[in-house]
């Protein structure tokens, strides 16, 4: 097996388990500040299910910085298309957004957005590692 | 520091050193003679090499095997990554889960745009440290 699948897989099950986690301390924090929130039990299996996922590819897809042999565009576009992929399809099938145009787009905008200023932070922070590092090289 | 080396073969080969403290240069010294009465035996296809710890660049699996790589290129470890690790001295540190690193055979760092911490080896060798090393690599380098 490909050894970037294979640790796709393995990132992806090692933290795929923290997706219901999440979902279910929402949920608990939805439910002490709406009155009579409940969920149905397809609802449950839906919000269950799907969010495992996300966090699966979530975890998986840090496996896309380091193809070697990928140039940073393409691993970028596809970490990006697929945790954009994972997130809309998650909050749709969940209903956490209606699928409609304008919503998809204010969905989009703000994804694009939070995507980049987390990798802007990331970036900083490794670099700012990296100029310690060499530092202490010389 | 004064240097004198005695070469007298009916001697017993040592290193004596006499200091007012212990510095970095002794701890370096130390490290270094630890290294060289180590050894590795490295295979490659048709002969074996027995190879200094301080001439190897990095160990690293690849496909569940054990290479070191050195300057004249990658050799098969007949050994676990664990089992090397153990027998390392303070020269090398894990930088990921699959590569020990020697310190004074790395280059560089480099930062990806990615958010990848690369490190880059005097060899031209590549790979990256991962995230949970990254405190044990800052502990090793003094930082």
């Amino acid at each position: 097996m490909n050894k970037y699948l294979k640790s796709f897989l393995h990132r992806g099950l090692l933290f795929g388990g923290f997706g219901p986690v999440v979902a279910s301390i929402v949920f608990l924090a939805i439910s002490h500040t709406v009155d009579n929130f409940s969920l149905s039990a397809r609802e449950v299996f839906t919000a269950t299910f799907s969010t495992y996922l996300l966090a699966f590819v979530h975890a998986g897809a840090s496996v896309f910085n380091q193809i070697e042999h990928w140039s940073l565009p393409k691993s970028l576009l596809c970490h990006f298309s697929m945790l954009y992929a994972a997130y809309s399809l998650c909050y749709v099938a969940n209903s956490w957004i209606p699928f409609e145009p304008k919503v998809l787009l204010i969905f989009s905008l703000i994804f694009i957005a939070v995507y980049f200023v987390v990798w802007i932070i990331v970036y900083l922070c490794v670099r700012s590692t990296t100029k310690k590092l060499n530092g202490q090289l010389r | 520091m004064k240097l004198r080396i005695l070469i007298d073969k009916q001697q017993e080969e040592k290193i004596l050193i006499y200091a007012h403290e212990k510095t970095p240069l002794i701890e370096e010294i130390e490290r270094l003679v630890e290294d060289s009465a180590l050894g590795f035996t490295g295979y490659d296809e048709d002969s074996q090499f027995r190879l200094n710890p301080a001439d190897i660049h990095c160990f690293t699996v690849e496909d569940g095997r054990l290479y070191a790589l050195t300057d004249s290129g990658k050799l098969l470890i007949k050994m676990r990554l664990y089992q090397v690790e153990e027998k390392l001295s303070g020269n090398f540190v894990k930088i990921n889960q699959s590569c020990i690193a020697n310190i004074k055979k790395i280059a560089r760092f480099d930062s990806s745009v990615t958010g990848t911490l690369r490190v880059v080896f005097k060899n031209g060798y590549e790979d990256y440290v991962s995230r949970r090393q990254i405190k044990s690599v800052k502990e090793r380098l003094g930082l």
